[in-house]
C-alpha cells in the first residue's frame, strides 16, 4: 500500500472578503462619484493611484469570474455575441459581459457584472490586451488610451524600449486619466501606495522562503490564491495584515514541523509555468495531490509584481519607477515574460527552489508564453536533466480543459522522474 | 501573355528553388522578412534581396515539436520550414513584434538554425500616432539600417534608400493599376493568377518584377476582354499567409468573381508608397503610420474595418464579401464580430471561410461558398 498523500492548506479564507470587498467598491464606484477605468497589463498602478479613479484588472476580473464559477457562463453570452472561440478567453470574458450589459440578458449571479467603464487603459504587454479594449471602444465608444509595452528580446534593448514606454505613459495616459478623472495625478499618492506595499511584499517573499525548504511548508496553490490581496488591496492595511498572518502560520509550521504535503511532506516538487487556472485550481490540486506532487515555484505567479527590493518609492521621478521596474530592474517582468529572459529566469527558480519536474500550462487562447515553452523544457532538460511536459487548457473556459489529458501528461512528467531517481 | 504569367508563376511554383536559384546565379544575400510590416526598402537598399517569408508547400511534421497547433500558420510554417534546413539559402532573417505570436518565432529560430544575420524590430501600433511611437519606430528603422551596413559592408546612404523607394513605389503602383484593371474589367484574370503576380512580387526582385508587371499590363491592355459573368465578390482578411490557389478556383468554378480584396498577399501588400524626400527613413516611418487599408495586427481605433469594407463593397457594386480568417490570428479573431455587425447593418452579404496551413475539409468550405452563392442571388 502506498503513502496516502493529503495537502495541508493553509488556511486563505481571508482571501474571499477582500476580493468581494473590491468588485463591490468598483460596482459602487460611480455612486460615489467616481469614474472607473478598466486596465490591462500593468499599468493599472497609474489609474489605481488617482483619487477619483476606480480600477479594474482584467486578469483579475477573469480570476474572480472563474472563482466565482461564473466564466462559462459569461463566455456564453460572448459567443452568442458573436466571439469566437479561439479569441482569448480573457478578450470574450469581457465582450461578453459587456454583450451582458448591453442586450440586458439575466446572469445568475449579478456580482460578475460591472458597471460601464469611463477609460479603457491597454497596456500592450499582450497585443491581445488591446483588442479587447479595441472592441470595446468600437461598441461602446469609450476612450480608449494604449500603450505599448513591448517583451523584451535581449538584455540590451531594455532600456531603449523602457524610455520609449515612460515616454508613452507620460504624453498619453497620464494626461487621459487626468482629463477622464478631473483630477491631477497625484504622486504622493503613488509613492504612499508603493511604501506600503513594499512593506507587504516583503513580508510575502519571506512567506516564499518556506517553499524553498525541503520538504516545503506550503505550495503555490495557497500562494497562487494569495496573490489577490496584491493586486486588490494594493498599498491597504488589509493586504498587509493578511501577509502577516500568512508569515505566523508558517512559521508556526516551522516551529511545529508540519509539512504542506501530509505525512512526511511532498514527493515531487514541481514548476508551474504559465497562467494559473483559475476555474480549475481544485481539479488541478485534486489531480496532483495524492501523487504528493505539488507546485513549489512558478514564472507567472513570481512575477506578479516585481520583488520589493526593486522598488524605491523615493525616486525622483515616480512615474517612471514603475516602468523601470517592469524594464531595468533586474527581476524585470517585461524580460522575463519573453522566451529569452524567461529562460534565465526559469533556470533561477529551479535552482532557488530544489524542482524535480517542469509542468508548462500552455493556454490554447492565450499565446503569450506557449511559443518558447518546448524550446525552454528541451533546453533545460538537456542542461540540468530536469524533465518537462507541456499541458494545453486554458484559465477559464472549460471546454478548452481535458481532465484526462492533463492528468495522463501529469503522471507521465512524475513517472519520468521516478525512472530517473532510480 | 503565357509567357509572362509562365514568370511569374516561376517563383510562387517553388520559391525555396527558385530564390536559391537567383542567389546562386547574382552572388547576392538574400534576407528572409517576417510579414507584414518590415521595409523591404531597407535591405534592398543594402544590396540583398528581401523576400517575404511565406506558407510553405509541405504538412507540418517536425515544427510541431516547437509550436503548438493552436499557433497562427505562418508560425507553424515558418518554425517547421526553418527546423527542417529548408530556409538555409536564406542568409538573414528580420523579425518583428506584429502579435503576441509572431514575436517569439525568432526564439525557436535562434535555438535551432540562427541565420548569419538576425535583426527583430520592435514595431509598435499606430493608435495615437505619437510622436514617442514615431520616433522609436525611426530608432528600429536606423538600426535595422545600420545591422545591414555591418552585415552588408556597404554604406546605405540615403539616395540608395530612395532608389530602392522608387523601385518599390513603382511595384506598387503597377500593382494597383492592375487591380484597378480588375475593377474596370472583372475576371480579366483569373484569382490563382493574381494571386500569383502578388506573391511573386514578394519573391523576385522588385526590378524583374517590375518589367514583367509593365508587359502584363500592355498585354491586357492590347487583348480583348470578354465581360465575365458572375456575382462580384470581395475578399477580406487573410493576414500574413496567402489562400490556397484551391480555394479561390471553388470560388470562381461556383460562378462568382473576385473583383478586389483587402488580404495580405494582395492589396494590403501594396497599398501604401513611402515618400521620396531627403529624409528616406522618415518617409518609411511615416508609413507605417498610414492608417488604411485598416490592419487590425497593427491597432487602430479610429478608422473602422467593418464601416471600410462597406464603403468598398458599394463603390465596387460588389454582391458579397468572403472573409478569410487565418485561423488561430487574434487580430482578426477579435475584429471579426463587429465587421459582421457593420456588413450586417448595411445588408451586405458575407460568409466567413476559415484558412489554415493545410486546408483540412474542401468539401466543407464548397458548402459555405455554395450557399453564400445562393444567398447573394445565383444557382
Amino acid at each position: 500500500m502506498g503513502i496516502e498523500y493529503k495537502l495541508n492548506r493553509l488556511d486563505t479564507s481571508g482571501v474571499g472578503p477582500l476580493v468581494d470587498r473590491h468588485w463591490r467598491e468598483l460596482r459602487e464606484a460611480k455612486e460615489k462619484g467616481q469614474k472607473i477605468a478598466w486596465s490591462s497589463g500593468p499599468l493599472f498602478i497609474y489609474a489605481y493611484a488617482t483619487p477619483n479613479m476606480a480600477s479594474h484588472f482584467m486578469a483579475g476580473y477573469a480570476a474572480y469570474c472563474g472563482g466565482r464559477g461564473m466564466a462559462d457562463e459569461v463566455l456564453e453570452a460572448a459567443e452568442r455575441y458573436g466571439e469566437l472561440r479561439d479569441t482569448c478567453s480573457y478578450h470574450r470574458l469581457h465582450t461578453g459581459m459587456m454583450a451582458i450589459i448591453r442586450k440586458g440578458w439575466p446572469i445568475s449571479d449579478e456580482r460578475v457584472v460591472l458597471p460601464i467603464p469611463d477609460l479603457l487603459i491597454a497596456g500592450r504587454f499582450c497585443t491581445e490586451m488591446s483588442h479587447y479594449m479595441e472592441g470595446i471602444h468600437r461598441r461602446f465608444g469609450i476612450r480608449a488610451v494604449t500603450i505599448e509595452l513591448p517583451v523584451c528580446r535581449k538584455n540590451e534593448d531594455r532600456p531603449r524600449v523602457e524610455k520609449y514606454v515612460t515616454a508613452q505613459v507620460k504624453d498619453i495616459l497620464i494626461p487621459a486619466i487626468e482629463e477622464v478623472s478631473g483630477s491631477k495625478f497625484n504622486e504622493e499618492n503613488m509613492r504612499e501606495i508603493f511604501r506600503k506595499w513594499k512593506e507587504t511584499c516583503i513580508i510575502r517573499n519571506k512567506c516564499w522562503e518556506f517553499l524553498k525548504r525541503k520538504p516545503a511548508l506550503w505550495t503555490m496553490w495557497d500562494y497562487g490564491v494569495s496573490i489577490a490581496p496584491i493586486f486588490y488591496a494594493m498599498g491597504k492595511p488589509e493586504s498587509h495584515e493578511y501577509y502577516v498572518n500568512l508569515l505566523a502560520q508558517l512559521e508556526e509550521r516551522a516551529a511545529k514541523n508540519i509539512p504542506a504535503v501530509h505525512p512526511d511532506g511532498e514527493k515531487y516538487r514541481l514548476y508551474w509555468d504559465g497562467w494559473l487556472p483559475w476555474a480549475f485550481l481544485g481539479k488541478f490540486i485534486r489531480m496532483m495531490g495524492p501523487h504528493g506532487a505539488i507546485p513549489v515555484t512558478g514564472r507567472y505567479p513570481w512575477e506578479f509584481f516585481p520583488h520589493p527590493e526593486d522598488i524605491n518609492p523615493e525616486a525622483d521621478d515616480i512615474v517612471h519607477e514603475w516602468i523601470r521596474l517592469l524594464y531595468t530592474s533586474p527581476n524585470a517582468l517585461a524580460y522575463h515574460d519573453g522566451p529569452w529572459g524567461g529562460e534565465e529566469h526559469v533556470e533561477k527558480l529551479l535552482q532557488d527552489y530544489s524542482v524535480d519536474g517542469m509542468l508548462f500550462f500552455s493556454s490554447k487562447t492565450c499565446r503569450l508564453w506557449n511559443l518558447g515553452q518546448q524550446e525552454i523544457i528541451a533546453n533545460i532538460e538537456r542542461k540540468y536533466g530536469i524533465p518537462g511536459v507541456v499541458i494545453d487548457g486554458d484559465m477559464i473556459d472549460s471546454t478548452m480543459v481535458s481532465e484526462d489529458q492533463i492528468r495522463t501528461r501529469i503522471e507521465a512528467l512524475l513517472e519520468t522522474i521516478d525512472a530517473r531517481r532510480r | 501573355m503565357e509567357e509572362i504569367m509562365k514568370q511569374f508563376v516561376e517563383y510562387p511554383s517553388d520559391p525555396y528553388t527558385s530564390i536559391a536559384k537567383w542567389k546562386e546565379n547574382h552572388k547576392k544575400k538574400v534576407i528572409g522578412v517576417f510579414p507584414m510590416w518590415i521595409p523591404e526598402e531597407i535591405i534592398h537598399a543594402a544590396g540583398m534581396l528581401p523576400v517575404v517569408m511565406w506558407r510553405s508547400n509541405e504538412a507540418i511534421t517536425w515544427g510541431y515539436k516547437h509550436v503548438p497547433p493552436y499557433n497562427c500558420p505562418i508560425n507553424k510554417s515558418v518554425v517547421d520550414d526553418v527546423v527542417k534546413g529548408k530556409l538555409k539559402f536564406m542568409d538573414g532573417m528580420v523579425f518583428l513584434r506584429q502579435c503576441l505570436q509572431s514575436q517569439e518565432v525568432p526564439f525557436i529560430v535562434e535555438n535551432n538554425r540562427p541565420p548569419a544575420f538576425e535583426e527583430y524590430l520592435y514595431l509598435p501600433p499606430i493608435y495615437h500616432g505619437d510622436k514617442a511611437s514615431k520616433d522609436f519606430t525611426r530608432d528600429e528603422f536606423e538600426k535595422l539600417r545600420k545591422r545591414l551596413e555591418e552585415f552588408g559592408g556597404e554604406e546605405i546612404t540615403d539616395e540608395k534608400l530612395n532608389e530602392s523607394i522608387n523601385i518599390y513605389n513603382k511595384n506598387r503602383s503597377l500593382l494597383r493599376k492592375l487591380y484597378d484593371l480588375r475593377k474596370q474589367k472583372p475576371g480579366i484574370l483569373r484569382g490563382r493568377d493574381v494571386l500569383r503576380i502578388v506573391w511573386s512580387s514578394m519573391l523576385m526582385p522588385k526590378e524583374e518584377h517590375n518589367k514583367l508587371l509593365e508587359s502584363l499590363l500592355s498585354e491586357l491592355e492590347k487583348n480583348g476582354y470578354e465581360p465575365t459573368k458572375g456575382k462580384k465578390v470581395f475578399l477580406s482578411g487573410c493576414l500574413c499567409i496567402h489562400p490556397q490557389l484551391e480555394l479561390l478556383d471553388m470560388i470562381e468554378d461556383l460562378g462568382m468573381v473576385i473583383v478586389d480584396d483587402d488580404i495580405y498577399v494582395g492589396y494590403r501588400y501594396f497599398a501604401n508608397d513611402a515618400e521620396i524626400t531627403d529624409d528616406p527613413i522618415g518617409a518609411l516611418m511615416e508609413r507605417h503610420f498610414i492608417k488604411t487599408p485598416v490592419d487590425p495586427a497593427r491597432g487602430e481605433i479610429e478608422v473602422n474595418w467593418g464601416k471600410e469594407l462597406v464603403g468598398k463593397v458599394k463603390k465596387l457594386h460588389a454582391d458579397g464579401i468572403i472573409t478569410l480568417l487565418t485561423k488561430y490570428c487574434p487580430p482578426h479573431l477579435c475584429y471579426y464580430p463587429d465587421i459582421k455587425v457593420e456588413l450586417a447593418d448595411a445588408g451586405i452579404p458575407e460568409v466567413l471561410i476559415e484558412v489554415e496551413h493545410e486546408i483540412i475539409s474542401l468539401e466543407g468550405i464548397k458548402t459555405r461558398l455554395q450557399s453564400f452563392k445562393e444567398m447573394i442571388g445565383g444557382f
